[in-house]
């Protein structure tokens, strides 16, 4: 029983992880990225490509996997730039879409279809994080990390500059602020927390499939954050906590267990259509779409 | 002579592609937002039909109609239930695009748990010769008809538009709404019924692709995403517009995956998209 | 000396050229007024001189350097701040965010980790003070009315600390004791050295506040008369 909650702390853990690093991008900077989770999925693919094959350090494995999902977004955003409101949805969905058909594609190092299986849960420093309740820790941990980062970000001035940049990107830059280098950096920042949460996940799970990465799993991480509400860090977190605990809370009501996952994306969708149409600030946000 | 077939390939997925585009366009130029939810209307009509005539056994043709009006019926309940409170609250475009995303999640999350995940080909069970043969070349009867039905349904649409007072009206919505309502059109009554008629045919569309290659709950997004990328490179909102882009697309995937494998046409696809919003996001014909 | 030069500037959109062949010089310290019909290309000069829009023919040359194919925020450091014909500020942030947002470290990387922040909260409440709203400091913006916003945005040119400043219609809808408050405003910055560029439809305050006006469509700048009783 114990088993199952620690299971579902980690659950909710990891996508909580994801949930901060899209606030910064979606809710501070108001850029409508829909790419989050192809971000995701690259730190997943890295660590599993890297332990199975190379067998490397998890701890090596999870900075690289930050580097690769870092890279990615850099050449990505410099696209995205560009763009503004829907278009700027659009093209992220795109890359999402693009990202996934290099997962499913490209046998020789994803696997293709077939996922990568036999990923090992980390061991560093001597200690081993195998056990349930000890890798949750470890989630907990790098969710603090990426938590307390995060706050520095958007109570620093770069972060009063990238609500502006929200606000009315023309006007900031008439005051001196060279907005695309601004949301360059945060793109990067967010992604390669994405890419920390795709090797968690994988490590985790031991095993990964393109699935995961689809691109309704990113409409899921945006409605974690429009729940809780955009601009605020907690929300993130008590909208990750939500979305995961209402679902079970419904399995566990009488329905089968196999409908689950989509069970899970009916109440987000109910959800995300009903916030737009009575509360679109979430819970505690302080930003309306 | 492998060209022929490319050809051919490519004007049938054009044809698929171009009326996912024709309802969408149809819809975006009275709305002018990204409506992700039409790729839900086409789910529907597929697997409407496929419980009337296959689970329900009720004849075929009376189910295409029965499919082709309960979508139609859906997109302007859609439209009255949610996005006509959003348009009198004057929301924003991002509001919703993020609300046709929810609807898009919660039609294919019920449907999926109505009718399983599972990969249906329709039209095993109705006993017609699938293919008939031209030039030499074998080509499904239900894909003749898509190609048919889109230039039908095309030439349908532009008379509608350009010779109705429903059509007059539409379009002076696509231009003004405020001004619309000004000189008295009844605007959200109009958006409605341009709602019932852009997911008909995007019910119709479902039930066509499920005869030629088959359908799965999750289809909608993708064929959604081909839809709008035919929109964008013919210009969003513009009919004739959609049909030159779905052409273009068809086109340029089928000749990319012949030197390429297959798999990489969606990578192709949207390349194609990032293009053209880069360099030319108003597409190729001026509005 | 000029501290502004536009020479042979022109830019046109489609068949209309509002700006055409345009040349003048702007002095440092002095107060310009633009006239014109609605439409006639007074916001697409201040485009122009700001960097909003590119010129298709001429130059902008700021403080020597010519800067018309910059980019706007690059002439924004070089020390140019403007308003915009609607008020245009930061909706979802306080009024206090709303100043420091402009006024603070233009570096990405600077502005992580600021430090100074007691000198930019200092300058903000002057600012503030100055145009009356610093008991609205932790006020969400959205909530100003239309006489406070365009008193914001002199809040925020006057925090900029910049030395050439675009005003484009600051009295357009705003009640007679706020105008005096901005003309006074625009007075103390002329007395401070800086060049200040604005738009307006009012006459009599054209005539109060400029030493030269430009009629827009117009080639020159003309001084502005003053019996001696005014000035």
């Amino acid at each position: 029983m114990a088993d199952y909650f620690i299971h579902l702390a980690t659950i909710i853990g990891v996508w909580a992880i994801l949930a901060v690093s899209l606030e910064l991008v979606v809710g501070y900077a108001g850029l409508p990225s829909l790419a989050q989770i192809a971000f995701c999925g690259i730190g997943a693919y890295t660590v599993a490509v890297l332990s199975t094959v190379c067998g490397a350090n998890f701890f090596v494995s999870i900075l690289a996997a930050m580097l690769a999902a870092g890279v990615a977004s850099f050449l990505i955003g410099i696209v995205l730039n560009k763009f503004r409101g829907d278009y700027y949805a659009l093209g992220s969905l795109g890359f999402n879409v693009i990202i996934f058909s290099v997962f499913l594609n490209w046998d020789e190092v994803t696997n293709g279809p077939l996922g990568i299986s036999g990923i090992f849960r980390p061991e560093f420093f001597g200690i081993d994080f195998y056990g349930g309740i000890s890798f949750l820790i470890l989630i907990l941990l790098v969710l603090g990390i990426v938590f307390v980062i995060s706050q520095f970000i958007v109570n620093s001035s770069f972060g009063r500059v990238l609500k502006a940049i929200r606000e009315d990107e023309e006007v900031i830059q008439a005051f001196g602020y060279n907005t695309s280098f601004f949301k360059s950096v945060i793109f990067i920042i967010s992604a390669a927390m994405a890419g920390a949460a795709g090797g968690l996940f994988a490590s985790y799970y031991t095993f990964i499939d393109p699935t995961s990465f689809r691109m309704m799993q990113s409409v899921f991480v945006l409605a974690i954050i429009i729940l809780g509400g955009l601009a605020n860090l907690y929300g993130a977190i008590a909208g990750s906590a939500f979305l995961i605990i209402l679902p079970e809370i419904l399995r566990f009501s009488g329905f089968p267990t196999d409908t689950a996952a989509q069970m899970q994306q009916l109440v987000y969708g109910l959800i995300l259509v009903l916030l737009m149409l009575f509360r679109p600030q979430g819970l505690i946000g302080e930003y309306k779409l | 002579m492998e060209i022929i077939w490319i050809i051919i390939n490519s004007i049938i997925a054009s044809a698929v592609y171009g009326l996912v585009a024709l309802g969408f366009n149809l819809a975006y130029g009275a709305t002018k937002f990204f409506n992700l939810a039409h790729g839900a209307m086409v789910v529907i009509g597929g697997y409407i039909f496929y419980g009337l005539s296959q689970v329900l056994g009720i004849n075929p043709g009376f189910s295409v109609f029965a499919g082709v009006a309960i979508t139609g019926f859906t997109g302007w309940l859609v439209d009255r239930l949610i996005y006509l409170p959003l348009r009198r609250k004057k929301a924003s475009n991002m509001v919703f695009l993020v609300a046709s995303m929810g609807i898009l999640a919660v039609i294919q999350s019920i449907v999926a748990m109505v009718f399983t995940n599972q990969f249906r080909l329709l039209g095993l069970n109705i006993q017609v010769s699938p293919a008939i043969v031209i030039c030499g070349y074998s080509i499904m009867r239900v894909q003749l008809l898509m190609v048919i039905l889109t230039l039908l349904i095309m030439t349908g649409l532009a008379l509608l538009l350009r010779m109705t007072l429903f059509g007059k009206a539409v379009r002076a919505i696509s231009d003004d709404e405020e001004v619309a309502k000004m000189v008295g059109i009844d605007t959200d009554r109009v958006i409605g019924q341009v709602f019932f008629i852009g997911s008909a045919i995007a019910g119709l569309s479902g039930i066509l692709i499920g005869f030629d290659t088959g359908m799965e709950p999750a289809m909608g997004l993708g064929l959604l995403f081909k839809g709008v990328i035919a929109s964008v490179i013919g210009g969003v909102g513009n009919i004739y517009g959609g049909i030159a882009g779905a052409l273009m697309l068809g086109f340029v995937e089928n000749f990319g995956i012949w030197k390429l494998s297959s798999e990489w046409k969606d990578a192709i696809a949207f390349s194609i998209l990032i293009i053209f919003l880069l360099f030319r996001p108003q597409g190729i014909f001026k509005k | 000396m000029a501290i502004i030069e536009i020479n042979n500037l022109s830019k046109n959109f489609g068949g209309v050229r509002p700006i055409d062949n345009l040349s003048l010089k702007i002095n440092k310290g002095t107060i310009t007024g633009i006239i014109g019909r609605n439409g006639s290309g007074k916001t697409t000069l201040m485009d122009l001189i700001s960097g909003m829009v590119s010129a298709d023919a001429g130059a902008v040359i700021i403080d020597g350097k010519i800067m018309n194919d910059k980019k706007p925020w690059t002439i924004a450091r070089a020390g140019v701040a403007r308003t915009f014909q609607t008020t245009r500020i930061f909706e979802q942030m306080t009024v206090m965010d709303n100043i420091l947002a402009v006024i603070a470290e233009k570096n990405v990387f600077a502005s992580l980790f600021e430090k100074d922040r007691a000198h930019y909260l200092k300058r903000a409440k002057k600012a503030l003070m100055r145009v009356g709203l610093l008991e609205k400091e932790n006020q969400m913006a959205s909530k100003l009315s239309y006489g406070q916003r365009r008193l914001l945005e002199i809040a925020r040119i006057l925090a900029s600390d910049a030395r050439i400043i675009l005003l484009d219609e600051p009295f357009s809808g705003v009640h007679p004791a706020m105008i005096k408050i901005v003309a006074e405003i625009l007075q103390e910055m002329k007395n401070q050295g800086k060049t200040i560029i604005f738009i307006e439809h009012n006459i009599g305050l054209v005539r109060q506040l400029c030493d030269n006006l430009l009629f827009i469509p117009g080639k020159r700048l003309l001084p502005v008369c003053r019996p001696r009783s005014e000035s």
